[in-house]
């Protein structure tokens, strides 16, 4: 019996649900790396190459983690959406990069919708090496698609409620597999949980929505997660109270996503680079000036 | 019995402390080295402080803030530990109530907040770099062998600033050793970093903030003249440094602490005190979390850093 192994990092937030529910439905037996520790990310960092950005050298980490752990490793390569809608190269070598450190195999399919690879096409192509009939995998595409919709519809409802919600509100923008992982973003999403703040996150609207939003804050925007967090912004702006953009160092696409937001908006605005050895104290001192900011209690 | 606050702002470099009435008014003042060594710096600055103190004051609140606020507020056991970006706002807003603009540059860190209606509208700090701060100009002035404390003076008396790459330190300091063996003059070299210094703070602080006047300029910094000159160029504006500007934390704690007044009185003697922290690391789970332990008199008051909540 094959087992899959999905590391709990970049890819894994985007497609998470679908690729469980896939599996469960196919039957395959799969292992998630656990959150990430300090030990992942160290072995992440031992492994990669000093220009590669925290995120992906804390995926290397969990890829470590699995390598002995299962028979395949899930690594697809995410290209683009289409109408110029680019992901970051990270997203394009990470297979390669796997591929020439580690000795282990890998379960591997191409999202590139502009030469017609679709997600349809690479699950499709999963369940074959797997060894699964067509008719099996067709059902189990069609449950994971259907749920994922449903999802998406839910997520999106979810944060339109909290839009209207009467307690101080941040929207924190950034991609997912740093807001919520356990090292990167998880310590200031703590930090406002415990001060009771409302947060609204930028990933849980539906992109086809916030895609196209971001045109109001800019024409010219290349990277599709760009364009989603964006968009979330020009979305939320005139309901909420102050924004948080964290990424990680040195985010190519952040870089650019982040001096435009910054020029763009109107509202209370915080910027946060995270990278191998902050210590939550240079955070803290951050957030809670911004808190005390968006309070506006200076004089209790 | 008149009643008084006491407000100390313990930053990287520097260990700043007031002791200020009911009505604002600074009773004494001190500022300090910190040294490496935040708890010895607090303990020499109370000595400084409680021999101006009149006979007849008793500090009804403590307030700590900058880098080190935590552990200090520990330590005096202080009503309001607050960050500094809250402090020096409230600080300066207790003087000049009508200001839109605060420039702070620090020992390691510079911001920029921005005001209106007294209410903080928004405000940045330095990211990852910690170029153009005050650490970088004395580090440069050991290297031209001057005192920082000249280091305006000097800037001053040139006619020529050179050009210094202004985006980031290292390659500031690799072109000033340059400009220096080609044979610039001294006063030049340090016009010209002093105007670096203001150009950096611009690109990486200010980038994208609408800086509108009244302007105020603080932090160490601003005692460097040749640095708030190039400010007024640059922005086109009267840049105010008030005499008190790198006590303005300090100020803005302590009037924090009036207004969190507890009832407590508070004592000044911090000389047989032992305070200690212990470091270790904790190997319970992988991610062999940094701890520390702190001690006040033998007796555990507290511990930090650990992920799970265990300590």
């Amino acid at each position: 019996m094959n087992t899959v192994g999905i590391p709990r990092s970049l890819f894994y937030y985007y497609y998470k649900d679908i690729w469980t529910d896939f599996f469960d439905s196919l039957k395959i037996k799969y292992i998630i790396s656990p959150v990430t520790n300090k030990e992942i990310m160290d072995k992440g960092l031992k492994v990669s190459n000093s220009e590669m950005c925290l995120s992906l050298k804390n995926y290397l980490g969990h890829v470590d983690y699995l390598k002995d752990k299962c028979d395949y490793i899930l690594v697809p390569r995410i290209s683009n959406f289409k109408n110029n809608n680019q992901t970051c190269t990270n997203f394009w070598v990470v297979y390669d990069i796997v591929k020439n450190l580690f000795d282990v195999n890998l379960l591997h399919y191409n999202i590139d919708l502009e030469k017609g690879q679709t997600l349809k096409k690479g699950l499709y192509k999963i369940g074959k090496t797997l060894n699964k009939k067509h008719s099996q995998i067709k059902k189990a595409y069609k449950y994971a698609i259907t749920r994922e919709k449903k999802r998406l519809k839910k997520n999106h409802q979810i944060s339109q409620n909290k839009l209207k919600v009467k307690k101080t509100k941040i929207l924190i923008v950034g991609h997912p597999y740093n807001i919520y992982d356990e090292l990167i973003g998880k310590d200031i999403i703590k930090y406002l949980i415990k001060n009771k703040i409302e947060i609204i996150y930028s990933d849980k609207f539906n992109p086809k929505i916030t895609n196209h939003l971001s045109k109001e804050i800019s024409k010219d925007l290349y990277f599709k997660y760009s364009k989603d967090n964006l968009g979330a912004i020009a979305y939320c702006q005139d309901h909420i109270n102050g924004i948080i953009f964290i990424s990680s160092f040195p985010c190519a696409p952040d870089s650019l996503a982040n001096e435009l937001a910054m020029r763009k908006i109107n509202i209370p605005y915080l910027n946060l680079v995270i990278d191998d050895n902050s210590s939550f104290t240079g955070l803290e001192t951050r957030l809670e000036s911004f808190l005390d900011m968006l309070g506006g209690k200076l004089n209790d | 019995m008149k009643d008084c606050y006491l407000g100390v702002d313990i930053g990287s470099i520097s260990t700043k402390g007031v002791i200020i009435d009911d009505n604002n008014n600074i009773i004494t003042k001190a500022y300090i080295w910190t040294e490496g060594n935040p708890t010895n710096a607090v303990k020499k600055l109370l000595e400084l402080l409680k021999k101006d103190l009149p006979q007849n004051c008793q500090i009804k609140g403590i307030g700590t803030t900058g880098s080190a606020r935590k552990l200090i507020g520990l330590m005096l056991k202080a009503s309001v530990v607050k960050n500094e970006i809250t402090a020096h706002a409230i600080g300066t807003l207790t003087f000049y109530p009508n200001i839109r603009t605060i420039l702070e540059i620090g020992g390691q860190d510079s911001k920029i907040i921005l005001i209106k209606n007294g209410i903080i509208t928004n405000y940045a700090m330095n990211t990852l770099c910690a170029a153009g701060t005050g650490s970088f100009l004395s580090s440069q002035a050991k290297r031209l062998g001057i005192d920082v404390e000249e280091f305006g003076d000097y800037a001053l008396k040139s006619k020529n600033p050179v050009k210094i790459a202004a985006r980031c330190t290292v390659f500031a300091e690799s072109d000033l050793v340059h400009k220096a063996q080609v044979g610039y003059p001294k006063e030049d070299i340090i016009a010209g970093l002093c105007k670096s210094v203001v150009l950096n703070y611009l690109n990486n602080v200010g980038k994208g903030k609408k800086i509108s006047s009244p302007i105020i300029f603080q932090g160490g910094v601003s005692k460097n003249k040749g640095v708030v000159k190039y400010f007024k160029e640059i922005l086109g504006a009267d840049i105010i440094v008030d005499e008190n500007s790198h006590l303005m934390g300090a100020i803005g704690i302590a009037v924090l602490a009036k207004k969190n007044k507890t009832g407590h009185t508070y004592s000044l003697e911090m000389k047989d005190l032992k305070f200690q922290t212990k470091a270790f690391e904790c190997h319970r789970c992988p991610n062999t979390c940094e701890l520390l332990k702190i001690y006040r008199n033998n007796e555990l008051v507290d511990s930090w850093g650990s992920k799970c909540g265990k300590y």
